[in-house]
């Protein structure tokens, strides 16, 4: 892994201004990367973090470019206006695409990026009918796709399980090194005048109405410091933020469970991912087989980490041995644990609030592959005024309670 | 993965203090589990010949492997039931999930689980520690213990405390030529034999056994150097020579006191650290003491943990040597048995008397010994930039030290490197890292955090853990 994206601790420890425009609460992969984007529209932004850049849910994930429409995104569909909403989700996975594929050129540094392509596998014809409809959507939203069955499964990927009935391709799909993205584009951030502090947990907010352009005032560990817009991008955080500010946000934080093996010689080239059941499989650069899909870990109080679970180990690597079956002798290291923020219709939320002017909210799920390209949408309509948000993103709907002023 | 019986107590580790643990609460009558990870029981100091090998003489053997016999033997006759090359993985509570043979998983579950863990040796990265060659004592034991394969022809042992002695003349006695034996501590003066000689009570079974070893170094003509580390190991793709210096009192080099000499293996014995693992996943509180190997786990009077119903015992608690660790074995039994009312108190506090009182006359031996052990910091400071201090990653010193100037969190210092993060699961980098972020962010090492306890805690194959019988656990279910 090349080194060379972090900030000296001489710069994340410098005093806070007493005033900014836009401070970010949340060092994640979001904040990060919205004051980079904030920074380059000119817009003054200070970063706080409450203890060390990435991490969380950012630095801790498997760093998967997820484009295909994925198992929860289905599961959510049932009760919603399914291709509709599904196609303008998409769309933006093909944007995301793009914003990653010019990223390193863009922050002038490494992230390990390698566009591996990702395969969606079905066992059962329901599954497969299901690869076949959502292909459609996809590719319909301009994702490269290709559906590969039989033979030429076989051919493709000759790892995988004989009796897998297809599998779809999604040829933008891959990943990128999820230790170096917030860090580069922190970096970038202060580069561009973004002041990035960490170890400064906000230990109180509040407005002062008669405040006019530092109506927010914003008590940390490391000083006070007003501003005129606030952006929560505190992830699996940002529910007990906002409560700060009286804000009930429907959000709510999962611990996730991965789990990594030994290295072996390279064999598996793209990603893998299942239609019916919970599996992220992929090799990384060094050999590793890196296997996860939204198994939980077991929540703990803080200053603890979630714990890893071993049902959660037993689990995931059954499938993925089902898929994959020369992994049976792989032995597994290690295994970790993140927490990620999930709103209660898996939509993400991001966008100012109407009810509370100049509050905003930074909160992508399938946050890694999403945070980036959400920062830059939100870092426009800031700069602008004019929002290409999708509606479904709004940040008052169903479950965030008014404020009382 | 299958589910196994539930036992009264499971003993995790076949050392002398889980071999004594398991015997003393076998034979009161209990459900008793004694689980390694070896194919023979025995632990580290009483490993035994490995499958295919057959003891002709046990005399020739000495009287440590007679010790280990009998207390093995012990342990077979005690009832217990003995689950060899059987790795505990992972732990909650008092349940603990074991991997037979790397093959098969299985769940089992006790009233009470006692932790003997034993201990590792202890990691130093220096220019040449890991050319072929360099070995450490704990690994050269295994070869001649388990294999009969000696560890070379010319051999320099390095280290400090008793081991410094005890190791090389074993070497010697299995006919290896020691060239040289370093001792980074002090030479014991007049004070420190005074002092040693005032704590003799009790002791005087390592006095005269430290005294047979200095013979028989002596007799073969080993010399023995104190005050001198090694700095350098050199050669082409394996040892051929070792670079030595003077060190201070903090075993830091001092300059122009290099010596160079030929050898085929250097063997490091700088001591042991406490394997921890489990006593961490288990949630158990720690403490620190460096001349014990570290982390030490918190324990009350009947070694008792603060994780609830489990005690830990032996070198796995903070290394003090197999005489303590079958004692703490007996006694951690003991309070298990009070536990699970299944000793009367007046009866178990009987029965630690003389056990809590060998305990304490050992306890002041080793208080006496310190000064010349006391581990000095610059073991930690002898690998220069381009020296590998993360094996499993090939981590230069140079690009941890890089991380670390960013952050004073080891965990951080992992995700931003890797280090840590290969087969070894940091047993072999972890300790240096945080001495660097020590030095560099001027910090006590007790304060610093260590890496958070994962399972599994021994790397596994995924086909003796996978289990397709797990259902989903629905995680991404929308709510109503």
């Amino acid at each position: 892994m090349p080194v060379g994206g972090w900030l000296p601790l001489a710069t994340l420890t410098a005093p806070l201004p007493a005033s900014t425009d836009v401070v970010i609460v949340g060092g994640g992969l979001a904040g990060c990367s919205l004051a980079y984007y904030l920074a380059q529209h000119g817009i003054e932004t200070v970063l706080l973090e409450r203890g060390e850049l990435n991490r969380e849910a950012s630095g801790t994930n498997a760093g998967s470019f997820h484009f295909q429409i994925a198992l929860h995104q289905l599961t959510a569909m049932e009760t919603h206006n399914i291709k509709d909403r599904l196609l303008t989700e998409v769309r933006l996975h093909a944007e995301a695409a793009e914003v990653w594929s010019m990223l390193e050129r863009e922050l002038d540094g490494p992230l390990d990026i390698h566009t591996t392509g990702g395969l969606m596998v079905a066992e059962t014809a329901e599954e497969l009918q299901l690869l076949r409809d959502k292909l459609l959507i996809e590719e319909e939203a301009g994702l490269d796709m290709q559906l590969l069955t039989g033979r030429e499964l076989r051919d493709f990927a000759p790892y995988l399980a004989e009796d897998l009935l297809g599998a779809s391709y999604c040829a933008q799909e891959g990943h990128a090194n999820p230790s170096l993205a917030a860090p580069l584009f922190a970096l970038r951030a202060v580069d561009a005048g973004a002041v990035v502090r960490t170890n400064a947990e906000v230990t109180g907010l509040a407005i002062d109405p008669d405040g006019g352009t530092g109506r927010f005032i914003v008590r940390t560990a490391a000083g006070t410091v007003r501003a005129s817009r606030l952006v929560n991008a505190a992830g699996a955080w940002a529910a007990a933020l906002a409560g700060q500010l009286g804000l009930q946000l429907p959000i709510r934080a999962e611990g996730l469970h991965l789990n990594v093996t030994e290295p072996r010689e390279h064999v598996l080239g793209p990603m893998v991912q299942h239609i019916g059941r919970r599996l992220t499989l992929k090799q990384s650069e060094t050999g590793t087989f890196i296997i996860g899909g939204g198994w939980p870990a077991r929540p703990e109080s803080a200053p603890a980490r979630y714990s890893t679970i071993w049902e959660s180990l037993a689990g995931n690597t059954a499938i993925a041995m089902r898929v994959v079956p020369l992994l049976a002798d792989v032995r597994i290291v290690r295994t970790w644990s993140g927490v990620m923020a999930f709103t209660n219709d898996l939509q993400p939320m991001v966008g100012e609030s109407a009810r509370v002017p100049g509050y905003h909210s930074l909160m992508a799920t399938t946050g890694f592959t999403l945070s980036p390209l959400m920062a830059r949408l939100l870092a426009e309509s800031m700069a602008t005024g004019r929002t290409t948000l999708p509606p479904t993103y709004d940040v008052d709907r169903a479950g965030g309670h008014p404020i009382p002023t | 993965m299958s589910v196994g019986p539930s036992y009264d107590v499971v003993v995790v580790g076949g050392g002398p203090a889980g071999l004594a643990a398991a015997t003393e609460a076998a034979t009161s009558g209990l459900a008793v589990a004694l689980v390694d990870e070896r194919p023979t029981l025995g632990g580290q100091i009483f490993k035994q010949p490995g499958p295919g090998f057959r003891v002709a003489d046990a005399a020739a053997l000495g009287k440590d492997f007679r010790r280990g016999r009998a207390l093995i033997e012990a342990a077979e006759r005690s009832g217990a039931t003995v689950l060899l090359r059987t790795a505990v993985v992972s732990m909650r509570g008092t349940s603990l999930v074991l991997v037979e043979d790397e093959r098969e998983s299985t769940a089992v579950s006790a009233r009470h689980v006692i932790l003997a863990p034993g201990a590792h040796d202890r990691p130093v990265a220096f220019p040449g520690w890991t050319l072929p060659g360099v070995i450490t004592a704990g690994g050269a034991q295994t070869l001649v213990k388990t294999q009969c394969v000696l560890p070379g022809k010319r051999v320099v042992f390095a280290g400090s405390g008793p081991l410094a002695l005890a190791f090389p003349a074993q070497l010697v006695g299995y006919g290896v030529d020691v060239t040289v034996v370093l001792d980074a501590g002090p030479s014991p003066g007049r004070r420190a034999v005074i002092r040693l000689l005032g704590a003799a009570r009790g002791n005087t079974d390592l006095l005269r056994a430290a005294a047979g070893y200095r013979l028989g170094l002596l007799r073969a003509r080993v010399p023995l150097r104190y005050r001198r580390i090694v700095v350098r190991a050199e050669g082409d793709g394996r040892v051929e020579q070792v670079v030595h210096a003077a060190v201070d009192a903090a075993w830091r080099p001092v300059v122009g006191t290099e010596e160079t000499v030929a050898a085929d293996t250097l063997c490091l014995g700088y001591g042991f650290f406490p394997s921890t693992e489990l006593l961490r996943l288990a949630g158990c509180a720690f403490s620190y003491d460096e001349d014990l190997g570290g982390p030490t786990v918190v324990r009350d009077d009947w070694l008792r943990t603060s994780a609830p119903s489990v005690s830990a015992a032996g070198d796995g608690t903070g290394v003090a040597g197999s005489h303590v660790a079958i004692d703490e074995g007996r006694l951690a039994a003991l309070g298990a048995l009070l536990e699970l009312d299944a000793i009367a108190p007046d009866a178990a506090g009987e029965q630690a008397r003389p056990i809590l009182r060998r305990l304490r006359r050992r306890e002041a031996f080793r208080r006496a010994l310190r000064p010349l052990h006391a581990v000095g910091a610059g073991i930690y400071e002898l690998a220069t930039p381009e020296t590998t201090v993360c094996r499993c990653e090939g981590l230069t010193r140079e690009r941890i030290e890089e991380a670390v100037s960013t952050t004073a969190d080891v965990n951080v210092v992992k995700i931003l490197t890797r280090a840590g993060m290969g087969l070894c699961q940091g047993r072999n980098c972890q300790r240096q890292i945080a001495a660097m972020i020590e030095r560099r962010h001027r910090l006590a090492l007790p304060d610093l955090p260590v890496s958070t306890p994962r399972a599994p805690v021994r790397p596994v194959p995924i086909a003796a853990v996978a289990d397709g019988t797990i259902g989903d656990t629905g995680l991404f279910t929308l709510d109503d």
